[in-house]
């Protein structure tokens, strides 16, 4: 399998604070990988890196062949990486619609993928019109992720899409993405170990800025200790 | 009905506030005067929104308060002035200006066309330092004994009449050498903005920036020999055509040094909003007194259009019909004369309102501008290159306050205390609308329009609240102090303005 994503120990820093402190990873083409740890390790860091929101001072970033690292935003999202931020980030005054719309990087983009969307998403096809920020948590969660489905995007970054939803949406959700994962590469970020365990085929534990520990999914969910020790949670 | 009476709580305040004011003050004055209070705020309505929505969409798109939008208002009322009645001036300046720009242009394509890459940070910084100080050098080589005053003088010539062209203009030979000068000072200010340690990755070749910059530098040249027929044209023109004409090239013209502005002061300073301030602070200085080094101090008195100065014995005009046949200064509105040009200014505020309206809700650019003032950042990580949006909406902002300002030549003169005047009264009312709220800087320019209208009026005749026997009399400066007044009161009860959501 080859990498779709490789980062080699990028320091990032806010202002004047020294966010990540030399983190490595990769992420395998046609995978999901996790990134997990507690909050302030730096997971959503890591994926601002990635799309160039907080270019890192130093280090690589290698996507598709190319070096990405140092780039503005638009161009580094332009090479096909889909980005669903934390909080959603749904544009509130525009409709469905214009959500998906303003996505499109060729004209088209968003007709080639409104069937794939309304199959995956039902909802959005009731409140097409509706503005975004009329619908509920959930529904701008699914528009969150539709939003990075309609230009051919290869990579999503998903940050925390269980944040705030009932069980019942998360659910929804992971069956998405699992959906998702047949064509796509997903980099996640995720409190939710239940629902992290279940999508991830690989994981990356962060921990103050630094990486500590990565692996198979599989066998995290075996190791009690280490889970305890990083995660904080006892499941 | 209770959720609709909450969801519209501000708009039916204020549809309650302005019936109170109208029963107000018919009341307190007849008719035909508040009629024609009204028709005098909507007249300062209009032109206040031309500023306030340029002020109000850049704010709200990219946090930038542009303190220098009032010294564009000024700049377009001065260029539209200047096309107006003495052509001469700027066909003399404007080859200047394209020679430098094209250049600019043509070199930092060229650096960007071949990738070309700086093998470190030291190099490029130095490349940089020195190409600012040979475009320093160049550009005072290229103005230097350049004669302004032999042109500007015969500004003080009527519109139309005639000035004697020849002798005020430097010889073809001697400005050609200027417009070398000046092209060499561009493609060195191209080649210090252009160079970079990294070159883009994005190497999709666009070649209008490429023509347009060669097309520049051709047109300059090329004007040269034809200086002469080009004013003849432009003062043989009717005044109607000229003052459309003005129109225009005042509007693209601020338009322009609104991107030129945006491009080499804004854009370096995304990071630090404070010195963003103070640059902008800094060119209400500098831009008012390049203005009077070019115009002089004293002010200028534009002429309104042949379409809006007719006078006879059928004026004023008995009805807006009739006027579209006798072109009369003024119109009687219940038997008060109202001039007509304001007609005119109050019709072009609607048509800019609507037509802005349309961009923003059916455009892509509308979309990517009203989805921007909520979250810039994730319309950038969306794929959009929002730093070519916030210099298109600068120049769109920009522009739309020199158009104002050609707009308001005929009205209110072209002098260089104009641009403060409005920019005070343009930020009031932004406050009072709510910044980064389109709806909300129209709403709150006709609400300082309609004040300082009324303001006036209360002056005049003092007021005159039941049971007193006398009126009160006003001080003049209360009609500068009710728009503040308005401020404040919008302030205490919603602190965001009318429509706004930012904080």
């Amino acid at each position: 399998m080859t990498n779709l994503l490789t980062i080699e120990s990028i320091h990032t820093f806010i202002g004047q604070f020294h966010i990540l402190e030399g983190i490595s990873l990769t992420v395998p083409q046609g995978s999901i990988t996790a990134l997990l740890g507690r909050n302030g390790a730096g997971k959503t860091t890591t994926l601002r890196s990635i799309i160039g929101l907080n270019a890192p001072r130093t280090g690589q970033i290698v996507f598709d062949g190319m070096t990405i690292q140092g780039r503005p935003a638009y161009e580094i999202a332009t090479l096909g990486i889909g980005y669903v931020p934390e909080h959603r980030a749904i544009f509130r005054d525009l409709t469905v619609e214009e959500n998906l719309k303003i996505a499109e990087r060729r004209k088209g983009d968003l007709d080639r993928k409104t069937d794939l969307i309304f199959e995956l998403f039902p909802d959005l096809k009731r409140f097409y019109r509706l503005d975004g920020g009329k619908l509920s948590g959930g529904q701008q969660q699914m528009l969150a992720i539709a939003r990075a489905l309609v230009p051919d995007n290869q990579l999503l970054l998903v940050d925390e899409p269980s944040e705030g939803l009932a069980p019942l949406i998360v659910e929804q959700i992971i069956t998405v993405l699992r959906q998702l994962s047949e064509h796509l590469t997903v980099l996640l970020v995720e409190q939710n170990f239940h629902m992290a365990a279940q999508l991830a085929d690989r994981y990356y534990i962060l921990d103050d800025g630094h990486s500590v520990h990565n692996g198979h999914m599989a066998d995290l969910v075996e190791d009690h200790a280490l889970i305890a020790r990083y995660l904080g949670t006892g499941s | 009905m209770v959720n609709f009476l909450r969801l519209n709580r501000n708009v039916l305040i204020a549809a309650f506030a302005i019936l109170l004011i109208f029963v107000w003050s018919f009341q307190q004055f007849e008719p035909q005067v508040t009629v024609s209070i009204l028709l005098s705020g909507l007249t300062l309505g209009a032109l206040y929104f031309l500023v306030t929505s340029g002020l109000s969409l850049i704010f709200g798109l990219m946090d930038v308060l542009n303190f220098a939008h009032g010294v564009l208002f000024m700049f377009g009322a001065y260029l539209g002035y200047t096309l107006y009645a003495n052509p001469r001036l700027l066909i003399n300046i404007l080859p200047f200006i394209c020679v430098i720009v094209g250049g600019a242009l043509v070199s930092s394509w060229v650096l960007q066309r071949w990738s070309v890459r700086v093998p470190s940070i030291q190099t490029a910084q130095t490349l940089v330092v020195g190409c600012w100080i040979g475009a320093g050098v160049l550009l005072f080589l290229g103005v230097r004994g350049f004669d302004l005053t032999a042109l500007s003088a015969g500004a003080a010539t009527a519109a139309g009449g005639a000035i004697a062209t020849q002798e005020a203009q430097e010889s073809i030979g001697s400005y050609v050498g200027r417009l070398i000068l000046l092209t060499a000072a561009g493609l060195a200010i191209g080649v210090a903005r252009g160079v970079r340690p990294l070159h883009s990755i994005n190497q999709q070749v666009r070649w209008r920036p490429l023509v347009f910059g060669v097309a520049m530098i051709l047109i300059a040249f090329a004007l040269l020999p034809f200086r002469t027929s080009v004013e003849q044209l432009i003062l043989g023109m009717s005044s109607n055509w000229r003052f459309v004409l003005a129109l225009v090239v005042g509007a693209i013209g601020g338009a322009a040094v609104g991107a030129l502005i945006e491009w080499s002061l804004i854009r370096p300073l995304y990071d630090r909003p404070i010195y963003q301030i103070l640059v902008t602070l800094g060119l209400v200085f500098v831009g008012t007194e390049l203005i009077k080094g070019v115009w002089g101090p004293a002010g200028y008195f534009m002429e309104t259009p042949a379409f809006f100065n007719q006078r006879g014995e059928n004026c004023p005009s008995p009805n807006l019909l009739a006027w579209f046949s006798d072109n009369c200064a003024s119109i009687d509105v219940l038997g008060r004369p109202f001039p007509s040009y304001r007609l005119f200014i109050i019709a072009l505020g609607i048509v800019i309102f609507i037509a802005i309206g349309l961009v923003l809700q059916r455009t892509r650019l509308g979309m990517i501008i009203r989805a921007g003032v909520q979250d810039g950042e994730m319309v950038q990580a969306l794929g959009v290159n929002v730093r070519q949006v916030f210099t298109l909406v600068f120049a769109l902002g920009t522009g739309l306050a020199a158009l104002g300002g050609v707009a308001a030549a005929p009205f209110i003169g072209v002098n260089p205390n104009i641009g403060q005047e409005f920019l005070l009264q343009a930020f009031i009312a932004v406050v009072i609308g709510g910044m980064g709220s389109y709806v909300g800087a129209a709403t709150g320019a006709l609400l300082v329009g309609m004040a300082r209208a009324f303001g006036d009026q209360i002056v005049l005749s003092g007021i005159q609240l039941p049971g007193m026997a006398e009126a009160i009399q006003m001080s003049p400066s209360i009609a500068r102090a009710s728009t503040v007044l308005i401020m404040a009161l919008v302030l205490l009860v919603r602190p965001t303005g009318l429509f706004g959501k930012k904080d």
